[in-house]
């Protein structure tokens, strides 16, 4: 364990996190449970006041956990120097076995509570609280990932042990060893290419057909959502190496630092954003028929639609620019 | 215009202190017309005032307005329609002290999303209409009592509503100011818009532009008055 | 679109005004906020401000240190085992060091002696760093008189002073001639302080230090990344341990933002019942509390963080020198190499910020959901 100031910023911020977002699912329990739109009593009244208490709650929550999740890395990447073979976070994160999963679990939690936040966004449109159920259902699955992530941060960094010798992402990110990185890695490259390029390409277009005629909704959030694994998998394989003008070094994590001027950050936030976003389209196409969101739903999944169109071509266009430009030719 | 069906409210629903404050009530409210509530206080005129501008939900029973239902709609829903229906005036005008009076009569209207400039103009005409173009810039309280009032007038048509609601306007004011209040409110029934007045000043409900006077006492309704 | 933007437009217009109608209240609030973000960041850019300084110096500090233990304790090493070391396979060159420590009963400090390397010194000569003169009175062309090892006095002809700007470092420093470190102190030719090592593969470092262990038994050999580590776990623990005992002056800031979110006096409650009352939301209200405390915030972390930065590299860390530093008497007036990183902004942001906003989203919302209709039944 290192008493550290940014270990310290993230055991506060999760602890934070946890107990709102505990006590904004209690709420939510009590909203399951007596919720009656036609009832004017004073209980109805009261959980009406309480659902703007935890959207606000969310919102903050979620925007927490996002900046967590690059604390989190960063964090991992200032300690490295104190375990032996570490290089970047990528060795700091492998010190022992809760540190990968805690940077999942970062993702997924924020993914969601992004989520949540678009189905309250859709739900304050609609004049009845059409996704109230929906909604709160939700928040109950989120809470307890939150906690779990939580636990294993706190045990990630209880069971920081400088003795240990680990491996960094030279190692780790390197075709002769075994695991799903160096699978990745190992699988060639043209592949990858045709992969992600291809994934990208249907994505975009039924982004497109979606946003034109409404159809295909399903298919552009599932694509958006498989293109999202095969981006971080094509930024492993083939892309990174271009940042880092280096044929070997496939560091996902590298990225972020200050010699790559932080562009890890802001390739990350659009692939992040617009996974959010597209997903979000999917998660609203089984309430197109609710009377209540017929009119203004459509428009609200269009507007997600574009975001998540904009971002993953942004995506695309830093990293298609940087595979033609990089000093680094192969 | 507003229709009220079996209207009930209680507060402190299921305590020892419960109250009810209006019960099963049935009023229908006529447009372009000028409404008096009158009783003793605690009759429940304001409850039902309040309920009638949607700024409270009723316990049990129906609200339609302008033919729509409108008993359960989420706040935010509400708010917007009672901020484009209703414009209100109460007792004590209830200015925002501290800031000027061509602020105060753009607040409502803040929420609206309208350009700063925009709305500014529509205050400043409001003010012209009400002769206090020369106290635009004042704090309010530096008003005097005729001047606040229409100062809260002024506040209240900035969203150009339909409906004027006022609650007890007259009960702070002299004779010469509350003669004065009914003249506006004679020029705005002219305008063709609906108001709704809670009083018991009998300068308000026995002015000749009211068109009807409903009763209340204890919750109830004992005269609806002639429509 | 541009209707919300103009609706958040209209919001922080009048939030603005309420905050500046509040001045009292909100300079208290901001006062303390700042003084927060102050201390926190003072004791971060401190620490991150000396562990840079330690890797810069570092960077030229020798790759292997071998230094002979006896007892546990450090003792002088015997010239024969640089030859020994030298014979080790990969071994580049080794060199003797000569340094230690004198008191000085009239600077009432203790001073760093050091024989520096190709640095043409006379028998009688030294050259002493800014405090040392500032602590005397001693300039160049003077002589200091210091006391050999067996009472004698010595006088030493002062060659010139050491620049101030390396004066974290050089503050209590003399340098002399290796004849008269040896005089002083009375170190025979054949011993030397320490043994300095440089090897050719530098990824080998760590294996010759096993090596020299091995043929050393009565040595330990310290490596320069071991040096670093330790500094920077060292600056680490300390800044944890100032941000723990800070801890409590966070956790009293977060009561009284609380305490002042919560506690609305009545002209406030009235207020937001009167906006409540001519058609503002629950939502509105939130949006209002938002940018509230988002100016707050703002303007306090900014305000804490220059005002830290001020502190820490312009005015020499006055606060807390004596907490933090550490390293001997004669430490005065140096001045940190400003840095600043976008890490320890994110940190102090999780540590000020945030519990802020947390502390304050519950009276936000209480106030918010104040019944429009309040303030027509009174």
């Amino acid at each position: 364990m290192f008493f550290n100031p940014g270990i310290i910023a993230l055991f506060i911020s999760s602890l934070l996190i946890s107990g709102m977002v505990l006590y904004a699912s209690f709420y939510g329990a009590l909203i399951l449970r007596y919720w009656d739109i036609k009832s004017g009593s004073e209980t109805q009244l009261n959980l009406e006041r309480r659902t703007y208490l935890i959207s606000t709650i969310i919102s903050y929550a979620c925007v927490f956990q996002l900046c967590s999740f690059f604390l989190f890395i960063y964090t991992a990447d200032t300690l490295h120097p104190f375990f032996t073979g570490a290089m970047c976070a990528v060795g700091s994160l492998n010190v022992n076995k809760w540190g990968f999963p805690t940077v999942i679990l970062k993702t997924i939690t924020f993914l969601l509570a992004g989520l949540w936040l678009i189905i309250n966004f859709t739900d304050n449109r609609g004049f009845d609280y059409p996704l109230i159920k929906v909604k709160y259902l939700l928040l109950l699955i989120i809470t307890p990932l939150i906690l779990a992530e939580t636990i294993m941060q706190s045990n990630y960094f209880l069971g920081l042990n400088p003795e240990v010798i680990t491996s960094c992402c030279g190692s780790l990110f390197t075709a002769d060893t075994k695991g799903v990185a160096s699978e990745i890695i190992s699988l060639p490259r043209s592949v990858m290419e045709i992969a992600f390029y291809g994934t990208m390409m249907g994505a975009l277009v039924l982004g497109a057909v979606f946003y034109r005629t409404g159809k295909m909704g399903y298919g552009f959030s599932a694509a958006i959502s498989v293109t999202f694994l095969i981006s971080i998998a094509s930024f492993i394989s083939f892309i990174s190496i271009y940042f880092y003008e280096l044929p070997t070094h496939h560091c996902p994590f590298c990225i972020l630092q200050k010699e790559y001027g932080y562009i890890g950050y802001f390739l990350y936030l659009l692939l992040l954003a617009g996974g959010l976003t597209g997903m979000g389209v999917g998660l609203l196409m089984p309430f197109r028929q609710m009377p209540s969101l017929k009119e203004t739903l459509p428009a609200i999944q269009k507007h997600l639609t574009l975001i998540s169109v904009i971002c993953y071509l942004s995506f695309t266009a830093i990293a298609t620019f940087q595979i033609i430009f990089s000093n680094l030719k192969m | 215009m507003i229709e009220l069906q079996n209207i009930r409210k209680v507060f402190n629903e299921g305590l020892s202190s419960e109250y009810i404050a209006l019960h099963d009530l049935t009023l229908a409210i006529a447009a372009h017309q000028v409404t008096v509530l009158k009783g003793p206080s605690g009759s429940g005129k304001t409850t039902l005032l309040s309920i009638l501008g949607c700024m409270a939900r009723p316990t049990a029973g129906r609200i339609v307005l302008a033919g729509r239902e409108i008993t359960s709609l989420p706040e935010r829903f509400l708010t917007d329609i009672r901020r484009q229906t209703f414009g209100f005036i109460f007792q004590h005008y209830n200015l925002l002290k501290g800031i000027s009076v061509i602020e105060n009569v753009m607040l409502p209207a803040y929420p609206q999303g309208e350009p700063f400039s925009l709305l500014k103009k529509q205050a400043a005409d409001l003010l012209k209409l009400f002769n206090l173009t020369h106290k635009a810039a004042a704090k309010v309280e530096w008003l005097s009592g005729g001047e606040a009032q229409r100062t809260a007038i002024a506040r209240a048509l900035v969203n150009q509503p339909e409906v004027i609601i006022a609650d007890e306007p007259t009960a702070h004011l002299d004779t010469r100011l509350s003669r004065e209040f009914m003249d506006i409110m004679r020029d705005f029934k002219a305008q063709g818009k609906t108001i709704l007045i809670a009083s018991h000043d009998p300068i308000v409900h026995e002015s000749e532009v009211v068109d009807r006077v409903v009763q209340m006492r204890d919750g109830r309704i004992i005269d609806a008055g002639v429509i | 679109m541009i209707k919300s933007i103009e609706k958040q437009r209209n919001i922080i217009d009048f939030t603005l005004s309420s905050l500046w109608r509040r001045k009292g209240k909100n300079l208290a609030l901001l006062v303390v906020y700042t003084l927060v973000v102050f201390s926190l960041g003072s004791v971060m850019f401190f620490t991150q401000a000396l562990k840079n300084e330690a890797a810069i110096i570092l960077r030229g500090a020798p790759e292997i240190i071998v230094q002979k233990l006896v007892a546990g304790r450090h003792e002088l090493i015997p010239m024969a085992s640089a030859q020994t070391i030298r014979a080790i396979r990969g071994v580049e060159a080794v060199k003797d060091r000569l340094w230690g420590y004198y008191y000085d009963p009239i600077g009432r400090a203790n001073y760093t002696l050091m024989v520096p390397e190709g640095m043409d010194l006379k028998e009688n000569e030294i050259i002493v760093g800014a405090g040392i003169s500032r602590v005397r009175q001693v300039f160049r062309g003077n002589a200091l008189l210091l006391r050999t090892y067996d009472g004698r006095p010595i006088s030493l002809f002062i060659k010139g002073i050491l620049s101030p700007e390396s004066e974290l470092l050089s503050s209590d420093l003399i340098l002399i001639s290796a004849t008269g470190f040896r005089r002083l102190f009375g170190v025979s030719g054949d011993d030397a302080t320490d043994l300095t090592v440089t090897v050719l593969n530098k990824k080998e470092i760590s294996t010759i230090a096993a090596k020299i262990v091995d043929k050393l038994p009565d040595a330990r050999a310290i490596t320069r990344d071991e040096i670093l580590r330790t500094y920077d776990a060292v600056f680490d623990w300390r800044a944890g341990i100032m941000i723990a005992i800070l801890a409590g002056a966070v956790l009293a800031f977060l009561i009284f933002a609380w305490d002042k979110a919560a506690g609305l006096s009545g002209e406030e409650r009235r207020e937001i019942g009167i906006l409540k009352a001519i058609g503002w939301e629950t939502a509105d209200i939130l949006q209002m509390k938002f940018w509230e405390g988002t100016i707050v915030s703002l303007s306090s972390f900014f305000l804490g963080v220059i005002l830290a930065y001020f502190h820490i590299f312009y005015a020499s860390a006055t606060l807390f020198e004596p907490v933090l530093k550490g390293w001997s008497i004669l430490y005065p007036e140096f001045r940190l190499t400003p840095f600043i990183s976008g890490y320890q902004i994110a940190i102090l942001f999780f540590f000020t910020v945030i519990p802020y906003t947390v502390a304050t989203i519950i009276p936000a919302w209480r106030a918010a959901t104040i019944d429009p209709d309040v303030i027509m039944r009174t």
